[in-house]
């Protein structure tokens, strides 16, 4: 019996609403309220249309470009590490290792707390007086350091805590992804000689590419929203050293009252994200198969 | 006219006149009654006079039946909030507690209600609040918007706010330390610029502690200085002059006070600024006012008892600045009467001392007079000095300020802070940004 037309919408139809609900929405009213002059605190009636006007200025304002290519090397730094550092652990203790579940526990506690207290905890630890970074230093004759005074080190320390925070993400995805990996495969490839090393790089992690990929992609999203670690740890300084685009952003429609420039700058981010997250898929894209 | 006739034109002199004559004691008991139930809704900042305040409530729950709910964010996320609810037709925010620097854009946005029909109504106003007691510079600086320049004293000024937990900035110095080394607390910037090298070398710590973190916490240190230096940010045309030699002057003492501070100033907030010097850590504070309540608390300091006052150095002119916190009533407050009830039983002449004797700050000339008071802050009697000079036009409050504050002159003074660039590269930088900002606000033509 042939499945009448309608029937897949049927089916699609709540997932299609639900989505055009919750995520369409948000963006269309963000690309529209780019097109308006519009302060916080005032009737929308009140919004003035100046049509181009907040993209142009998005695009010429040399703030953004600084803050975007902050951005990309906070993200690529962070994320880089993330990955190399949570695949590693992955591979370290996804074995049968004596009190495993408490070392599992203890990685991923810093993602599950809120990110306004990591911001908080690493400011105090890389405070210049009372900070435990500096009390270590000491104990080694050394003077102390102004971390967060610094270009260098205030953007040192706030990938420290990113990576801190997220590292346990990847973690958690990667010892999921290894502990389904085919015993089979794995001993066939021992009996052919294959070493550690060829275990691991030739057979288990391409059989985990495809959430290596997923992981990597959903790292680089939440690298460019960040903003709350940030936000307490430096502002965005010393001068707008550490500003990235979310904190641009941020400032742009919470301090400069302009919400239509700071929606502007966000369908930037969103296009810079679109475009790293189909890189990203380009390596290993997990819906291939099935498009098949 | 001068200053103070102004203020009491503009602000107080009405307002002084209201309740003369009128029944005390029975009457106080009616002015609640109507109110009894109702819960006022308050917004507050992690502040230690709001701290301190929180502790009252009970009282005046107690005394009128009104009870109060307590919304206390982080300052710098209050303002958000406080928009948003301030927005809705019909919001949840019966009192709010504002930075001095919003208030312009509050009443221009048209969030807040006027306070003078309030304070006009004999069923609500307090015969004894007596309001020109309250400081007067106070009142111009955090209550008083639509006058000359848009946020001063004169003609137009409309009352919209009244201080509470407002401030001035005022020099401690470690009493203990100046003395061992033989040495005196400077009266004026040469003396100060002097000093700092000099204090470092010998105390063995930072010098003089100071904010400095990028945004509005390196603005607000550095107009500390370019204000008693002579600068503005603006002309009377609101053509930027931040540049000038004044402007560069404040900033590379700043950098010296860096330089000469203890590690980490490019860093700081308000908080590690404080700390630093309540731990021991630095030699002198030059900061707001709200130091007296933390200096003798032992849970926070180690330096009680060895803390000395003097007024805010000489540069050009003795000046200090004006700012801190106010109380306001929004516009769409579901409980407007209880609110103003509740502002001014916080800000009358009993209540102002009882906050302060915990800790907060005062608002009122009465307390810094009373002599039991005195007995435990004797430094009131440096503030009361101090605030002859303050000066409510030591930072532009208009609707622009926290734009051109934070995104603007934040990112170049700190850049300056960190040698980044020089001091008057940092300063031109930001002029040609200033000036957009102004031209968008309407203030130069485009």
């Amino acid at each position: 019996m042939r499945t009448p037309r309608w029937v897949p919408w049927l089916y699609l139809g709540p997932a299609v609403a639900v989505m055009a609900v919750a995520c369409l929405y948000p963006l269309l009213s963000a690309l529209q309220l780019g097109f308006y002059d519009w302060s916080m605190g005032t009737p929308w009636g009140e919004a003035k249309w100046v049509g181009m006007d907040a993209f142009i200025r998005a695009f010429q304002d040399d703030a953004v470009w600084r803050s975007l290519r902050t951005t990309l090397l906070f993200a690529f730094v962070c994320v880089v590490a993330e990955m190399v550092l949570g695949i590693a652990l992955a591979l370290s203790l996804e074995g049968q290792v004596r009190g495993m579940a408490v070392f599992r526990t203890l990685f991923i506690l810093p993602m599950m707390i809120a990110p306004i207290a990591v911001g908080l905890t690493w400011r105090y630890l890389f405070d210049a007086q009372f900070g435990l970074l500096n009390a270590i230093l000491a104990l080694f004759g050394s003077a102390p350091i102004g971390w967060l005074a610094q270009e260098n080190t205030a953007f040192i320390a706030i990938i420290i805590a990113d990576i801190w925070q997220w590292t346990p993400f990847v973690f958690i995805m990667m010892i999921a992804a290894l502990s389904n990996v085919d015993g089979a495969v794995l001993e066939a490839a021992r009996v052919d000689g294959a070493n550690w090393w060829q275990t691991t790089f030739r057979v288990k992690l391409p059989m985990v590419m495809n959430v290596i990929a997923i992981t990597l992609l959903m790292r680089l999203i939440d690298a460019f929203r960040v903003l709350e670690v940030i936000y307490i740890l430096t502002f965005g300084g010393p001068g707008d050293s550490t500003e990235i685009l979310s904190l641009h952003i941020y400032k742009t429609a919470f301090v400069g009252q302009r919400l239509g420039s700071a929606a502007a700058i966000s369908v930037l981010l969103l296009l810079v994200v679109a475009g790293l997250s189909w890189f990203a898929l380009r390596l290993s894209n997990p819906l291939k198969d099935e498009e098949r | 006219m001068k200053r103070r006739t102004l203020i009491q034109t503009a602000g107080g002199g009405a307002l002084g006149l209201l309740g003369a004559g009128l029944p005390l004691f029975g009457y106080a008991q009616d002015r609640y009654a109507k109110y009894k139930g109702q819960t006022v809704v308050l917004s507050i900042p992690a502040h230690p006079h709001y701290d301190a305040m929180v502790k009252l409530l009970p009282e005046f729950t107690k005394q009128t039946g009104i009870k109060v709910e307590v919304d206390k964010l982080a300052m710098a996320r209050m303002k958000d909030k406080q928009l948003l609810e301030m927005a809705k037709p019909s919001g949840d925010y019966d009192l709010v507690c504002y930075v001095v620097m919003w208030k312009s854009e509050y009443v221009k946005k048209n969030l807040l209600r006027e306070l003078e029909p309030f304070f006009k109504n004999p069923a609500l106003a307090d015969p004894n609040y007596d309001f020109k007691d309250v400081v007067p510079r106070y009142v111009e600086n955090m209550g008083l918007v639509g006058g000359p320049k848009g946020y001063l004293a004169g003609p137009g000024a409309k009352l919209y706010g009244m201080p509470y937990g407002a401030e001035t900035s005022i020099l401690a110095y470690r009493r203990d330390i100046f003395a061992k080394h033989n040495l005196k607390a400077p009266d004026n910037y040469t003396e100060f610029e002097k000093l700092l090298p000099i204090l470092k070398e010998k105390a063995g710590i930072g010098a003089l502690t100071s904010r400095g973190q990028a945004g509005h916490q390196c603005v607000h240190a550095w107009l500390l200085h370019v204000n008693p230096l002579g600068g503005h940010i603006f002309d009377d045309k609101w053509k930027p002059i931040f540049n000038n030699e004044v402007g560069v002057k404040a900033l590379n003492f700043l950098k010296l006070v860096s330089d000469t501070g203890p590690v980490g100033i490019p860093g700081y907030g308000q908080g590690e600024m404080i700390t630093s010097f309540l731990q021991g850590q630095s030699a002198m504070y030059l900061d707001s006012s709200l130091i007296f309540g933390q200096v003798n608390n032992p849970s926070v300091s180690k330096i009680g008892g060895q803390v000395s006052y003097v007024v805010h150095p000489k540069g050009v002119r003795y000046s200090s600045q004006s700012g801190g916190l106010g109380l306001a009533i929004p516009k769409n407050a579901k409980n407007a009467d209880a609110a103003f009830l509740l502002m001014q039983w916080l800000t009358s002449k009993e209540q102002d001392k009882a906050v302060c004797r915990i800790g907060g700050v005062p608002s009122r000339n009465s307390t810094m007079m009373d002599q039991g008071m005195v007995r435990q802050y004797p430094e009131y009697i440096t503030l009361r000095q101090q605030l002859e000079y303050s000066d409510p036009d030591w930072r532009p409050i208009i609707a622009e300020w926290d734009e051109i504050n934070i995104q603007a002159l934040g990112v170049a003074v700190s850049e300056a802070l960190t040698g980044k660039k020089t001091a008057q590269e940092a300063l031109n930088g930001m002029v040609p940004k200033v000036t957009d900002i102004m031209k968008r606000g309407g203030y130069l033509k485009a």
